[in-house]
């Protein structure tokens, strides 16, 4: 395998691996969107709360992801610092229903890029739920989460949901065409 | 868990060519590939799994010595291990199946020294249900030793699933974890007892052993339970050869266990001598052959079984048949002879090990006219055996020395032989040990035994054999005609040896000197030359001796030849509770009030027969007993209060039969003017809480009153609990009494399933119990003394109490002796227990310490009339206390 993904990169054919780290409060909606961006034959009936982590594999244009889906809850929250130095792309969703919460998720995201091992790497930042009627327009969330102040990456704010697939088909690309920019850039 | 690993580590080196070539190599030179590897380094490599993409093969190396370091007891601080565990979750991404089954092993391996290894519950939850066969069981096993009590209630549904899952790798790696998790979460697993019985019809082999031992495990609590449990499936439904070997052992278990159990269950085991699998069939036979009390007609069909076993063409048959007709060979020799002839064509089997047990089987019950030819045969290979079966050759001649002491004669040259030659400390130790017993128990071989152990220590490795062998001989030297000639080995330890060894002689030194006076002169001027050891503790030695040594011959026997009589650890205790009590203080430390308890070499003084005989399950011994209650009793508030030290507790007995609803059993603790009985209760009834639980003790002659009781306020299903019940010992100085006794209790209906009352309401109830006996005994401590006869002159001028009795119901004197010294409580000296062959009168002495730390010295003559063979005791007794002396002629009646 190490052979033939040296060669690939080399002559720019096949699929580049990349990692990704998938953060977000608990009940965000993590699972079920890394549930939905894989192929139909390996998804799974179910999605639980998870505890820890689970690593889930699917594909983009060019890109196989490798997301590391961490759970959300607090007492997990620590772990997730672990896994920022391999990832080359961050995706971090947030529940806009949970007008509440808002504000936890804010204080997550941005000592999530304070972080010392988070490097450059694009940002995808999905506000889910959006099928819910009680849900935020992503103006307001993108305000609430403060992104106005963001620089120095690449980043967008995305309106998803994991339930009828809006949004995801473009989150991915954004996704895809980001990390290959930024690997590209990496190795030159 | 590691023990999976080695195939691993195999099959990983096998991967590739140019491995296999290094691993020859390093075959060639006798090394080990991982035998190098350094923890700082390992730990380095590890950062291997953060790379992307992964090398699966790379980090699949790494892992396997990663395993090594750990498996070889490599110390890993939990910052590194917990960066490395971290690493390895990365690994998940990997779709390398090595690689990804290495994971799992590195979560186990990793989970004790790792922090939040709980971090891949979930990825460990989604293999176990996902679509990848191999995964599942892996992830099952993992899961199960990361998740702790609480997690596990979010796993339950997966679990049920597994165990009944059609792929018997999963089903069965599921109910070997659900055993493990019964220590951590028994309730939990309780609840999946239908699934368990489930998989218990399951097609899969192992998936019904397992299922049966969790089942088991699942109902071990309940007795009631466990017998269902096999009534159950001895009706049939396990076609599983492991399944029903497992069954066997359950059912032999509660045969042994149970003096009335249900005779359906000896019928199952002896069904299954006609099973069609040859394990099921060695199982139920060897299982028959270890029962106790089986009767000739009842153990005939297994004897026959391992009888046709030792001729079968397979090894493993031959040595398990072999191996175990040896084990049960001296209890029953009888029918282990019928198999005589198969055992002699097993002499010469060109597997060693069956040879070895076929030879020593042979001594153990053969002939004495067979035991040359038989050592003869033996020592023709006895040099290419391992240790283990050389021990059991010394097990053997130890054995048939007690049978045939005349045939020392071939076994100590033999014996000696093996000492010279190498072997590990065990086996020594075996030697050295038998050695001694033959030296203590026939006097004829003596002087041959003592000669050869003190060649032995001339060139003696093992420090620990070296101070046994000089122990005896300060003490069996003196008996002998010449113990001049012992000096110079005893003193030659002094210059030459470890300083533990020098001690040992320094005390055999001054032994001899204390027992024989024209040499004490001599043996003091050695002892001054050790005043200048290097050691504290020699020196010490000498000095104390050089100034005891001249001393009245009743100090000289109290401060040299006698033992501590307590255990260091009562010694401690009393001292730190001295010490403790300022108003203690005003009095001075009486060393007769610690607990005395003899000492462990007086314990192991039994020969071999004897402890085959009494297979050696958990030895519960009085004396454990007493050192483990006084602890328990000590933690209970104000119970013995004003008591002092305990002096003795007794092994409990049982009050009821073991079958009824409440299952009682007593133990004696006794005190210097008080007993405490202490009632354990369980309430075997699943649907009765009882309350209010107590004893009402009632005693004909009015002698014992209770003082005060405390009884059980609850006492739920399964959970014993104790009742204590204190007495003063009767002013009129009497220690007999039968005390009737009936236990009172409340009962209060409760649901099954949840323990939880029904209702308020409750009723009265009683249930009757068997008499409690107290006796002489309980208030004597058996204690050896190394020197009976310096003692009992020392008490001289004390009045000797005479009395002679006519025994009934004893047929030997070997019996009567035993039994004397039980009535009385007393231990025998000297091995004077041991009866010759063909004496029609012996005499035994026995001491012991009476409650208050009084000494007691005994002697029981005993005869057989060869005429009628009635057997008359006269009997001797001496004590300070002559109240005492008369107390103990009462025992006898
Ligand atoms: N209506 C709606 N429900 C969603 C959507 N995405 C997720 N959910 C629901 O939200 C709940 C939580 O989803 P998860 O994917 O488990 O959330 P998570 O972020 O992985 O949570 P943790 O693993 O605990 O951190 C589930 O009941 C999902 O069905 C969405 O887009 N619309
Ligand atoms: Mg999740």
């Amino acid at each position: 395998m190490g052979f033939f993904s040296t060669l690939s990169s080399i002559f720019g054919v096949g699929k580049k691996s990349c990692n990704i780290v998938v953060v977000g409060l608990d009940n965000a909606g993590k699972s079920t969107i890394l549930n939905a961006l894989r192929s139909e034959d390996t998804r799974v009936s179910q999605v639980v709360p998870t505890v820890g982590m689970t690593v889930t594999t699917f594909s983009g244009t060019g890109v196989n992801f490798s997301a590391f889906d961490m759970s959300g809850q607090g007492k997990y929250r620590n772990l997730w610092d672990a896994y920022y130095a391999k990832a080359e792309g961050i995706m971090f969703v947030v529940d806009s229903t949970d007008r509440l919460r808002l504000s936890v998720a804010r204080d997550e995201l941005w000592m999530i890029l304070d972080h010392k091992d988070c490097k450059k790497v694009p940002l995808l930042i999905l506000s889910n739920k959006s099928d819910r009627p009680d849900s935020l327009p992503v103006g307001e969330v993108s305000n609430l989460l403060g992104l106005d102040l963001m620089r120095n990456r690449p980043w967008t704010i995305q309106q998803t949901s994991a339930i009828n697939g809006n949004g995801l088909p473009h989150s991915l690309e954004w996704l895809s065409k980001n990390i290959k920019e930024y690997m590209n850039g990496e190795s030159s | 868990a590691l023990l999976f690993l080695h195939p691993i580590i195999v099959n990983l080196n096998m991967d590739s060519k140019a491995d296999m070539k290094r691993e020859k190599k390093d075959e060639e030179s006798g090394g080990n590939p991982y035998a190098k590897l350094d923890v700082t380094a390992v730990l380095q490599e590890c950062r291997a799994f953060n790379e992307t993409p992964i090398n699966a093969r790379k980090c699949s190396i790494i892992l396997t010595k990663l395993f090594h370091l750990v498996q070889q007891g490599d110390n890993i601080g939990r910052t590194e291990a917990t960066e490395a565990f971290f690493g390895v979750t990365k690994l998940w991404q990997s779709k390398d199946a090595t690689l990804r089954r290495l994971v799992y092993l590195a979560v186990k391996v990793l989970s004790t020294i790792s922090d939040d290894v709980i971090i891949v519950t979930s990825s460990l939850t989604k293999d176990m249900t996902g679509k990848e066969d191999a995964y599942r069981a892996p992830a099952i096993r993992a899961l199960c030793l990361i998740t702790d009590a609480a997690m596990l209630q979010t796993i339950e549904r997966y679990m049920k699933q597994a165990i009944v899952d059609r792929n018997p790798a999963v089903s069965s790696a599921a109910l070997v974890s659900s055993i493990h998790l019964m220590k951590k979460a028994g309730d939990v697993v309780r609840r999946w007892a239908n699934e368990v019985q489930e998989a218990a019809s399951a097609e899969g082999h192992m998936v019904q052993l397992h299922a049966l031992a969790l089942l088991y495990q699942i109902r071990s609590n309940d007795r009631l339970a466990v017998n269902k449990l096999v009534q159950k499936f001895a009706k049939g439904g396990m076609r599983s050869p492991f399944a029903l070997c497992y069954l066997i052992r359950i059912a032999k278990q509660l045969i042994e266990e149970d003096d009335q159990a249900d005779s359906a269950f000896f019928q199952f085991i002896d069904s299954c001598l006609r099973h069609k699998s040859e394990m099921v069939v060695y199982e139920a036979a060897s299982a028959i052959v270890s029962l106790p009390n089986t009767s000739p007609s009842e153990l005939a069909p297994a004897i026959s079984v391992l009888q046709l076993f030792c001729s079968s063409p397979k090894p493993a048959l031959r040595f398990a048949a072999v191996r175990t007709l040896n084990k049960v060979s001296v209890k029953h020799p009888q029918a282990v002879t019928s198999c005589n002839v198969d055992l002699e064509k097993l002499i010469t089997d060109s597997n060693r090990s069956i040879a070895t047990l076929a030879i020593t089987t042979l001594l153990k019950t053969g002939a004495e006219s067979s035991v040359e030819r038989l050592m003869k045969q033996i020592s023709s290979f006895v040099s290419e055996i391992s240790d283990e079966f050389k021990i059991v050759v010394v097990e053997a001649i130890r054995a048939l020395i007690a049978r045939y002491p005349r045939k020392h004669t071939v076994m100590l040259p033999f014996l000696a032989n093996m000492l010279r030659n190498d072997g590990g400390f065990e086996y020594k130790r075996e030697i050295v040990d038998t050695l001694i017993a033959i030296v203590e128990e026939n006097p004829d071989a003596r002087l041959a035994g003592l000669a050869q152990l003190c060649e032995f220590i001339e060139d003696c490795e093992h420090p620990a054999l070296a101070t046994k062998v000089l122990h005896l001989l300060g003490r069996e030297a003196p008996k002998t005609a010449n113990p001049h000639a012992y000096i110079r080995f005893v003193y030659n330890r002094v210059i030459l040896e470890t300083t533990q060894v020098r001690a040992a002689a320094v005390s055999a030194l001054a032994k001899i000197g204390a027992q024989c006076p024209q040499l004490r002169p001599s043996i003091e001027g050695l002892l001054k030359n050790c005043l200048l050891d290097s050691e504290d503790e020699v020196r010490d030695r000498a000095t104390f001796y050089l100034s005891v040594l001249d001393m009245a011959p009743a100090i000289v026997n109290s401060l040299v030849l006698d033992t501590l009589q307590s255990s260091p650890a009562a010694l401690e205790r009393a001292a730190a509770e001295y010490v403790e009590n300022e108003e203690a203080h005003s009095n001075k430390f009486d060393l007769k009030s610690v607990p005395v308890c003899s000492a462990p070499v007086a314990k192991k003084a039994k020969t071999l027969l004897a402890e085959e005989v009494a297979p050696a399950k958990e030895k519960k011994t009085a004396a454990n007993a007493t050192a483990a209650a006084a602890e328990r009793l000590s933690q209970i508030e104000g119970l013995t209060a004003g008591l002092g030290p305990l002096f003795k507790s007794t092994l409990p007995i049982p009050l009821t039969d073991n079958v009824n609803e409440y299952t009682v059993q007593c133990s004696k603790h006794i005190f210097a003017n008080h007993v405490i009985l202490e009632f354990e209760v369980k309430n075997t009834l699943n649907d009765q809480l009882l309350e209010q639980v107590n004893v009402s003790l009632e005693d004909a002659e009015g002698e014992w009153k209770a003082l005060r009781q405390r009884p059980i306020a609850r006492l739920p299903y399964g959970e014993p609990s104790s009742i204590f019940v204190l007495l003063p010992f009767p002013q009129s100085g009497a220690v007999q009494g039968v005390l009737g006794a009936t236990l009172n209790f409340k009962v209060k209906d409760v649901d099954p399933s949840t323990g939880e009352p029904e209702s308020d309401d409750t009723y009265d109830d009683s249930y009757v119990l068997e008499e409690v006996e107290l006796c002489v005994s309980d208030s004597v401590q058996p204690l050896g003394k190394a020197s009976f006869g310096p003692a009992w002159n020392a008490l001289e001028e004390e009045d000797t109490v005479e009395e002679t009795f006519s025994l009934a119901n004893v047929s030997s004197i070997h019996e009567a002796i035993k039994k004397v010294c039980g009535l009385l409580g007393l231990a025998p000296c000297e091995r004077s227990d041991i009866v010759p062959e063909g004496r029609n009168r012996h005499v035994v002495m026995m001491s012991g310490v009476f409650r208050g730390g009084h000494e007691v010295l005994a002697k029981a003559n005993v005869a057989i009339d060869p005429n009628d063979n009635s057997i008359g005791l006269n009997l001797l007794i001496r004590c300070s206390e002559s109240i005492i002396a008369e107390i103990l002629a009462t025992a006898i009646v």
